[in-house]
């Protein structure tokens, strides 16, 4: 058997990863030779065509010229910037847009010997990084604006006013401005000062037009030490809608 | 998209090969091209219409891969990493293509000169001329033939190892016979094989193999 029958002996192996790893460097290098490259072709189209058929088809085109020549306009994958290690003075720095387009690399021009630079190449997916830090800052912003409006309030809305605790003078101010309510027309009568000392009932304007009936408080302390007189809960507002249910007032026939 | 479920490739081989390429061995990746280009140019058929784009996609596939080589650390089967470029490769071109779509020669192809309508905008469709449809299936049977006039243990060898994907130590023990004489088998039969294929793939394409 010759050399050459047993090279392609051992790369029909390597072609099924049958070859040990003594000889693995020695088929690399017959592989790569022309003559062995065309066995390598060979047996792979056999390979391919026993498995699939329709994989026949794809034997016409070779790519590989067009590979080859677009590989020749690469650097070496992850080579380094060679310039930077040998000292050389920095010239003038440009970009060089390369034939694929995607990515743009470096090419440091010193002393007049162009060296290739690592490719600088942005992340595939930097642009959607971008805009994704943009909307959530853009977020951020609008959760802060909200919150801040919420803190401050409501521009439209009034804190709501209690008289209650105003002395007479606040309280006159505010009655005088409002309407009187029909049940409190005696106290309309009387002169402004007067109002606000005499009865403890006062129906003043809502922020909405409507009559808003304040109280006293001391009226509230009054009826909380007689509950007997009073028909209602122990409510702000009297609740005439309420019934009091008392078992001491029924007779014994209604009792269930 | 899954990688389908070929037998198990020489993984040892294709990381020596990118090891070699790594340390600028380029006729190593080369090697790859040849290997691996049948099935890329398929996977990529099957999402770019377009012929003349397949074979654009494909190319930019494997220069791709070639860029990102010295990342590829052999975790996975090179098959495997090279399949996920492909396919990101081919969705890239689709995406182009909407943008602004690309009239390519097989795309301008037909037969009246006089018709004005215009083809511009139609959905662009794989050319497959008769004769490389009728190419294809030459070769297709030459090696079907081929394999036919194989001797009966040459034959069963290189169907056991090409399609049933067995070791060489399995195939051994299935045939009840040393590891070195399957080896001799399956290398015998690929070389009788390719004595009635390379002839025609010399005819089809016009130059000497």
């Amino acid at each position: 058997m010759n050399d050459d029958l047993i090279q392609r002996e051992q790369l029909s192996a390597l072609v099924d990863g049958e070859t040990s790893a003594s000889q693995m460097q020695a088929v690399l290098a017959y592989a790569e030779s022309d003559e062995g490259q065309q066995s390598w072709r060979m047996y792979h189209l056999i390979g391919d065509v026993l498995r699939s058929p329709e994989l026949a088809h794809h034997s016409q085109h070779d790519v590989l010229p067009g590979v080859r020549a677009l590989m020749a306009r690469e650097p070496r994958p992850g080579q380094a910037v060679s310039g930077l290690a040998d000292g050389l003075p920095l010239g003038q720095l440009e970009q060089v847009v390369p034939p694929s387009g995607d990515h743009a690399s470096e090419r440091l021009v010193g002393n007049g010997a162009p060296v290739v630079a690592f490719p600088v190449r942005s992340a595939a997916n930097a642009s959607v990084f971008r805009w994704k830090m943009a909307a959530g800052v853009a977020s951020v912003a609008a959760v802060a604006a909200i919150g801040w409006s919420v803190m401050l309030g409501s521009p439209g809305q009034q804190p709501p006013v209690q008289l209650a605790g105003l002395g007479a003078p606040q309280a006159s101010a505010l009655t005088a401005a409002a309407p009187a309510a029909p049940g409190n027309a005696g106290a309309s009568e009387l002169p402004l000062g007067e109002q606000a000392q005499s009865s403890s009932v006062v129906a003043v304007a809502g922020p909405y037009g409507q009559s808003v009936m304040l109280r006293d408080p001391r009226l509230d302390e009054l009826l909380a030490s007689h509950p007997q007189y009073s028909s209602a809960p122990n409510l702000q507002m009297p609740a005439s809608f309420l019934r009091n249910a008392n078992f001491a007032s029924m007779r014994p026939a209604q009792r269930p | 998209m899954t990688p389908p479920d070929f037998p198990t490739p020489s993984a040892d081989s294709d990381l020596a090969l990118v090891e070699r390429a790594n340390a600028g061995d380029t006729r190593a990746f080369e090697l790859l091209v040849i290997k691996y280009q049948r099935r890329i140019e398929r996977l990529v058929g099957r999402m770019v219409r377009d012929q003349d784009q397949v074979q654009d996609v494909t190319q930019e596939t494997f220069i791709r891969a070639y860029r990102a080589l010295h990342q590829f650390r052999g975790e996975a089967k090179f098959y495997t990493w090279l399949y996920r470029i492909a396919v990101n490769t081919a969705k890239k071109a689709l995406q182009d293509i909407k943008r602004s779509p690309v009239l390519t020669e097989s795309a301008l192809h037909t037969g009246d000169d006089e018709d004005e309508t215009s083809r511009f905008g139609q959905e662009l469709t794989t050319e497959e001329t008769p004769e490389t449809v009728l190419a294809a299936q030459e070769i297709a049977q030459a090696v079907n033939a081929a394999m036919e006039a194989l001797p009966e243990d040459l034959r069963q060898a290189v169907t056991l190892r090409e399609i049933e994907g067995l070791s060489y130590e399995e195939i051994a023990t299935a045939m009840n016979c040393p590891i070195g004489t399957v080896r001799s088998r399956i290398f015998r039969a690929r070389e009788a094989i390719s004595a009635r294929v390379k002839p025609l793939l010399e005819r089809q394409s016009g130059k000497r193999w």
